[in-house]
């Protein structure tokens, strides 16, 4: 790269994250004698963050809520798509479950918290069966909407291509729902993320959201400060994670997406 | 409405039958008949109103927030650029991260249902209504400014108008959101309304669960209800909208 | 009107002393689409058939049913009355040996799959090895004027060079019959020069592939076929069959040159705006 596309880069990179950086500066220096128990100096948090997390860390609350996320929200993702797919080739299966269907998508899932408590009792078993269901539905929802908006000339041209059911499903049909079934997927994850705390703030003996609880049940803010900030930067993570991924595994949609607009 | 009652059916003979262990998953008829008697209660639609009352109030508070937010950002390109990534930064960090703070700081009470409320709905709508004003066609920007129309009027008769469609779209989406979180703030904070009786029910042990899956019922006819109306009212406010006009095609 | 005696090139394996077995047959065929009450009326009646390696245009009004027509005559839809046969054999699903290529290309190319592997899908599907399918892949993207995209997506391509590509899908499998559904419609004049030119060189090359050309535009119905069928207003019938005796090869400034080809033109013009009518 030249010089000069260098020095652009960090122009652009400084113009975009000025007021990202003046932020976290500011409630640095706002808080810094803060002596109020609910806000202590990020100073402290950070150190406390330090201490509890990283390297050395000495709670790793972390993972088993790690587990019981990818577990659930794999779990999810391969049955919302497998559903969906025999709902989109059985109408008749569709028409009649998607009264239910829809009723359990629109169904806030943190209320079956305590229902899956009752199942299950406390423990991972519980979470990751929250999660897996609560992920569940948008997934399917989207993947069936998808499936189903495919474009019909596609599906002439598969069969003037003399292609097979099984391989136009496969080769035209949800390539085509990709898209959506993305769409449905990161919905699923939002949720997997709300449940994957809550289920561990009602009934965990370990993980990220009892950590939490914990925390706040013994009035250790500092100590739910960096929990909250844990929480902060595994959102972010897996966002930009997802969001990766998406853009490799649909770089076809956006391609041609970018090219339609341009014209 | 024959399929409803078929599920209904099949969860009775589920049940009944000893298929699904009775000690944790009541009948269907006795769970109705636990709804049965609410009904008559007025602590019931008490219940209600709290849930709804979290619900719109925290909906009115960050909707309104984001767009008067959303357009004042989506205004200015700097504005827009500069404050992306706290926003986008922002919406990641679940707001679920906030609801022990909004716990401590706040109690049990409204004002902590509504931050935790306001703030889920406020920054994936925030990001809407940026996108909304920032995609004004050209031409009708160049056709109001040819036609002189300035200032406030411009923002109310022009730039609003065209970022309808994405402000919309992200009301629905806040609205099932709002729900969600307005059930957790009552699960784990133990502020009133459906959620917190939920889970009194659960804690009471089996003989309340049918209560509890009345309870689970109840939520889900208002998810329906509540979300039912911001579909209606997108089409409805949308119908000169493109992506209804090709709705409707799509589906002929 | 133009019976299917056309020009019958010598063609072994024909039912012998008797005439050959036209590639396509049309009789009656009808299409009415029903409504909440009563019917639309798409095809009323078309009648016309279509000898081996000749192309005939069906040309129309805009909204004279052709699409419909087309997707019939492909198998992709039942008439409602009458048939069509392909070698003899009545069209129910899309037969092996047809090639279909769309108007709008942006839509009937897979926008997830290069072009390779659009072109390499027909040829799984008839049980074609790798190394053959990678052979007739390259050999046809050739014969459009293609060589080097095989690696890029359609998206990545202009207009007429997809519609090149759809025209080299259709062709991979060597398909007996080739619909063509208003191919051109939707790219420039000067591209849709070069691609008329590229279906006359096609067939030139592949005399035994017989092309079914739809389209609205006259001139270009005109400066392809061997014949246009002409439909009425709808719901369409037949107006009339014009034999095409303009000599070949075509050229696109010499043969709109040609005072024979004006006469054509207004010919099936008149035929197909109605203004006047021919006994």
């Amino acid at each position: 790269m030249t010089r000069s596309g260098v020095l652009r880069r960090v122009a652009v990179l400084a113009g975009s994250l000025w007021l990202f950086a003046g932020l976290v500066a500011l409630w640095w220096v706002l808080s810094d004698h803060s002596r109020s128990p609910y806000f202590p100096p990020l100073r402290v948090i950070l150190h406390r963050f330090d201490q509890l997390w990283l390297f050395s860390g000495e709670s790793t609350g972390l993972d088993p809520s790690l587990v019981h996320l990818a577990i659930g929200y794999a779990i999810a993702a391969v049955a919302g798509v497998a559903v969906a797919t025999v709902l989109y080739a059985v109408p008749l299966l569709r028409e009649a479950t998607s009264p239910v269907v829809y009723f359990l998508y629109v169904l806030p899932a943190p209320v079956l918290i305590p229902a899956a408590l009752a199942l299950f009792g406390i423990g991972a078993t519980m979470s990751t069966a929250i999660i897996a269901f609560g992920c569940f539905w948008p997934i399917l929802l989207n993947a069936v909407d998808g499936l189903r908006a495919t474009d019909t000339l596609k599906l002439d041209t598969a069969r003037t291509l003399g292609l097979s059911y099984p391989r136009t499903l496969w080769s035209v049909v949800l390539p085509g729902a990709s898209p959506q079934m993305v769409a449905g997927l990161r919905a699923g994850l939002q949720v997997g993320i709300v449940l994957m705390v809550v289920s561990e703030e009602v009934g965990a003996t370990n993980g990220i959201g009892n950590f939490i609880i914990q925390a706040q049940n013994n009035f250790a803010f500092t100590d739910m400060w960096t929990g909250i900030l844990v929480l902060a930067i595994v959102g972010t993570a897996l966002n930009v994670l997802f969001v990766g991924a998406e853009r490799l595994a649909l770089r076809w949609y956006y391609g041609a997406r970018s090219v339609a607009r341009a014209r | 409405m024959l399929v409803v009652l078929a599920a209904l059916g099949l969860w009775q003979l589920l049940t009944a039958t000893g298929a699904l262990n009775r000690a944790s998953f009541p009948t269907m008829w006795s769970t109705l008949r636990a709804l049965g008697d609410q009904l008559t209660t007025s602590g019931f639609w008490t219940t209600i109103g709290q849930t709804v009352e979290g619900w719109a109030l925290g909906l009115a508070l960050g909707g309104t927030a984001a767009v008067l937010v959303g357009s004042a950002i989506g205004l200015s390109r700097l504005a827009s650029r500069s404050t992306a990534p706290v926003i986008e930064f922002l919406k990641a960090v679940p707001s679920i991260a906030i609801l022990p703070l909004a716990i401590v700081v706040l109690g049990t009470h409204l004002q902590m249902k509504l931050t935790l409320v306001g703030y889920a709905v406020f920054f994936p709508l925030v990001i809407q209504v940026v996108y909304g004003v920032r995609a004004l066609d050209p031409t009708v920007a160049d056709t109001a400014t040819t036609l002189q129309v300035r200032g406030l009027r411009r923002f109310l008769v022009v730039v609003l108008p065209s970022a309808a469609p994405f402000i919309a779209t992200g009301l629905r989406i806040s609205a099932a959101t709002a729900l969600i979180l307005e059930i957790v703030a009552e699960l784990i904070g133990g502020a009133p309304g459906l959620g917190q009786r939920i889970l009194l029910a659960e804690n009471a042990g089996p003989t309340m669960f049918p209560l509890m899956y009345a309870f689970v019922l109840v939520t889900g006819i208002l998810g329906i209800v509540l979300t039912g109306m911001f579909t209606l009212g997108e089409r409805r406010v949308l119908h000169w909208h493109e992506s209804q006009r090709n709705l409707r095609g799509a589906t002929r | 009107m133009g019976e299917a005696t056309a020009p019958a090139r010598d063609r072994p394996g024909e039912v012998a002393g008797g005439q050959a077995v036209p590639v396509l047959e049309v009789r009656h065929l009808r299409k009415a689409y029903p409504l909440r009450e009563g019917e639309r009326l798409a095809i009323e009646d078309v009648t016309f058939e279509v000898a081996r390696g000749e192309l005939v245009c069906v040309v129309g009004p805009s909204g004279a049913g052709k699409t419909t027509l087309l997707r019939c005559l492909s198998g992709l839809m039942a008439p409602t009355s009458g048939e069509a046969r392909f070698e003899g054999e009545p069209i129910r699903s899309v037969p092996q040996g047809v090639g279909v290529v769309f108007q709008d290309y942006s839509r009937s190319l897979f926008p997830w799959f290069t072009v390779e592997k659009n072109l390499e899908l027909a040829l799984k599907v008839r049980s074609m090895g790798k190394e053959a399918r990678g052979e007739r892949i390259a050999q046809v993207l050739a014969a459009v004027g293609l060589p080097e995209v095989g690696r890029r997506y359609p998206w990545q391509l202009s207009g007429g060079m997809q519609q090149r590509v759809a025209i080299a899908r259709a062709l991979s499998y060597q398909p007996e019959l080739l619909f063509m559904d208003e191919p051109f419609a939707s790219v420039d004049a000067q591209t849709r020069f070069e691609l008329e030119d590229l279906v006359l060189r096609i067939q030139g090359a592949m005399p035994d592939v017989t092309v079914v050309f739809v389209t609205h535009d006259v001139d270009e119905s005109v400066y392809l076929a061997d014949r246009v069928v002409a439909l009425s207003r709808p719901p369409a019938t037949v107006e009339a069959i014009v034999e095409i005796d303009l000599p070949k090869p075509r050229d696109q400034i010499e043969t709109r040159a040609d005072p024979r080809f004006a006469a054509l033109r207004g010919e099936v013009l008149e035929l197909v705006t109605g203004r006047t009518r021919r006994a």
